[in-house]
């Protein structure tokens, strides 16, 4: 008898064939000081594809997600990315630029896509794009501070402005506003040296000094949120009269409500959910009770798991890396409102064939947040 | 001018106050209390929780976030630090240090790394000053420095004034003689911390209200421990010059020199005192022979 059962066990455990299944191995700044922006990403994709395996999987396999955090370092981003291509058919970085060397040297060692959905687009994802670099996230480089100061000559309406930068000390964010500098005096704007700030400064107002003395009529921000504000803050308590436009993170709905200052503009290439679309409620149902950052923190990595999952719709079943890196190129993805278009990838440019950027501020008639005109295309070529 | 002479004091109290809690540990423990940055963060933690909890009361909602914090170093010395007394010191400092990570991994568990901003809960604004001269600074800018000017001024008044005072000077200058007197060393250590906490909950809670609420403002508690170094760790005295010197020098480097020194510079003056009088402006020589 026991050696019946014995058997019917070992057939039960053996009957039971191995999961078929889309394996993707995500590495996020889950913790850390750069979580704030990272880890909704994470989040929004733990709940989105619950929904997707909920409701059957993709080709009628499910999505398996290993997650791993990096805090936004590369050590263990280097351990990470071993860890997670193993087995994977594609890895997900939702971190930090100094997260991207290992990934990159992972994905090229290893031969598998990498998608970045969260951080900065790296320039192996714009035209002539590397085969195995992709990126979904909204923002930029270069083409935000394109977008940014063709806003500022806009506003300005043909008068003479003079723009500061506020960069912060992160290579990043030094090298787009050196860039942004650059740029705006080949657009004919007067543009005032960039000033560094360190991320963990007590106080903002030097900084804010030296850009109000240097007589700036505008100020471009591209950093994390808090020194972006921060500069801000400190500029109109020492009573500057100009105008400060920056990139808008996640907290961009949140923080114009907060600060209610109609001289402050934040860019962005996600729509902002006060502005109530389908999608957002969607989200903000799916999301409830699931995640620790309120639904509006969703965009970004809401757009990336759909690209994700476009991408593993067109590759079918099964799914080797070579074959969901070739189906990535061809993908061409519906926001449905998150973005100002849709998200479109071809064999040799792994952004998107067009971004899209809108400005938000506070409006004290209405008193909310309203978008400063629609949105502008940039065609990447 | 004026505007630079501004934000150095600004700067320099919000250094003082969380460098009073590396003296007052140090002085009667001999405990370099490596957490002391992130019981700021706490103590703005705490305040953000009680105005979560009762919206509208600032009053109420800063005083008991202060205390809680005060209580809160109370029982870190009482769990954590009593059980390693006899062991060596750097022991007791490793667990300053676990300390430390363990309440940021804590707050960043219940809180997450979003940041937080206190103020409106409480009901309060923030509306700018302008100061005779011309030089502009924030309501709560003000409540800083007027904060670390009443903490210093009581606590130069309990250590020279109060009879408990007077046994945490004497344990701190004379330990052998303090105890063969039969002074209350576990009473005394527990409220050096538990004042500790109290100076860094008042940091954390004011700059939570005037700049922001995150799990990483702890790493402020860096340069202010340049600031205690600077000034003598056994010297509370000290605190105040060595926090006006270490704030002077962080705000010129911005203003006149380049912005990216103000990070560093505290630690470029911990180095220059360090070869010029490793004891501290006004600490003792042979306290650093101990440390």
């Amino acid at each position: 008898m026991l050696k019946v059962s014995l058997t019917l066990v070992v057939l039960a455990a053996t009957a039971v064939p191995a999961a078929a299944q889309y394996r993707i191995g995500m590495s996020a700044a889950i913790t850390g000081p750069a979580s704030s922006t990272y880890a909704p990403t994470y989040e929004a994709y733990k709940v989105y594809f619950k929904r997707v395996n909920d409701a059957g999987g993709i080709n009628g396999q499910k999505v398996e997600i290993a997650y791993e955090d990096d805090r936004g370092e590369p050590q263990r981003a280097a351990a990470n990315a071993k860890k997670l291509s193993e087995g994977s058919i594609l890895m997900v970085n939702a971190s930090t630029s100094a997260t991207y060397k290992p990934f990159m040297t992972e994905s090229e060692t290893e031969k598998i896509p990498l998608l970045f959905g969260g951080g900065v687009c790296p320039r192996e994802a714009f035209p002539p794009a590397s085969p195995l670099i992709f990126c979904s996230t909204s923002f930029g480089s270069k083409w935000d501070s394109r977008f940014a100061l063709g806003f500022i000559k806009e506003q300005a309406g043909g008068k003479k402005v003079k723009v500061g930068f506020a960069a912060q000390d992160i290579p990043l964010s030094r090298i787009e506003l050196e860039f942004a500098e650059q740029l705006a005096k080949e657009m004919g704007l007067e543009a005032i040296p960039v000033v560094v700030v360190p991320g963990n400064t007590p106080d903002f107002t030097p900084f804010a000094q030296k850009l109000k003395d240097a007589g700036a009529d505008w100020v471009l921000s591209w950093a994390l949120w808090h020194v972006e504000v921060g500069v801000f803050e400190a500029l109109q308590r020492i009573g500057w009269q100009g105008s400060y436009l920056l990139y808008g993170h996640q907290q961009t709905q949140d923080e114009l409500t907060r600060l209610k200052a109609p001289t402050l503009h934040a860019f962005g290439g996600n729509t902002l959910f006060m502005e109530n679309l389908p999608i957002h409620a969607e989200i903000g149902n799916l999301v409830k009770g699931q995640t620790t950052h309120p639904a509006h923190y969703m965009a970004e990595g809401w757009v990336s798991a759909m690209v994700l999952e476009a991408a593993l719709k067109k590759c079918g079943w099964p799914c080797p890396r070579d074959k969901v890196a070739t189906a990535m190129a061809g993908v061409s993805v519906d926001t449905k409102g998150l973005r100002g278009g849709p998200i479109e990838w071809t064999a040799d440019n792994h952004y998107r064939k067009s971004t899209y950027y809108k400005v938000y501020r506070w409006d004290p008639a209405k008193n909310g947040i309203a978008p400063v005109g629609g949105w502008t295309r940039l065609e990447i070529k | 001018m004026t505007q630079v002479l501004a934000t150095t004091v600004v700067v320099a109290s919000l250094y003082a106050l969380l460098a009073a809690g590396y003296v007052l540990v140090y002085r009667a423990t001999r405990v370099l209390n490596l957490a002391q940055g992130d019981m700021m963060t706490l103590g703005g933690y705490c305040l953000f929780l009680l105005a979560t909890a009762a919206p509208g009361s600032p009053a109420l909602s800063i005083a008991t976030a202060a205390a809680l914090s005060a209580v809160a170093g109370f029982f870190i010395y009482r769990l954590l630090m009593r059980p390693m007394a006899g062991h060596p010191i750097f022991a007791a400092v490793l667990v300053t240090v676990t300390l430390g990570i363990l309440l940021r991994a804590a707050i960043v568990l219940v809180y997450t790394d979003r940041i937080r901003h206190p103020l409106p809960l409480l009901g309060l604004a923030n509306p700018p000053r302008r100061l005779p001269g011309g030089a502009v600074v924030s309501t709560f800018d003000l409540l800083t420095v007027g904060a670390a000017a009443v903490l210093f001024l009581a606590l130069f008044a309990f250590l020279r004034l109060s009879p408990l005072g007077i046994q945490m000077r004497a344990a701190g200058e004379k330990a052998l003689l303090a105890a063969q007197r039969g002074i209350n060393f576990q009473l005394l250590f527990a409220l050096s911390w538990a004042l500790a906490g109290f100076a860094g909950a008042l940091a954390g809670i004011l700059y939570a209200n005037n700049v922001r609420l995150d799990p990483s403002l702890g790493v402020l508690g860096l340069k202010a421990f340049a600031v205690a170094l600077v000034g003598g760790l056994d010297s509370l005295g000290g605190v105040i010059p060595g926090a006006l010197i270490v704030a002077a020098v962080e705000v010129l480097s911005v203003r006149y020199g380049d912005p990216l020194l103000a990070d560093v510079s505290p630690f470029l003056c911990l180095l220059a005192m360090l070869l010029v009088r490793p004891w501290g402006l006004f600490g003792t020589k042979e306290e650093l022979e101990r440390v």
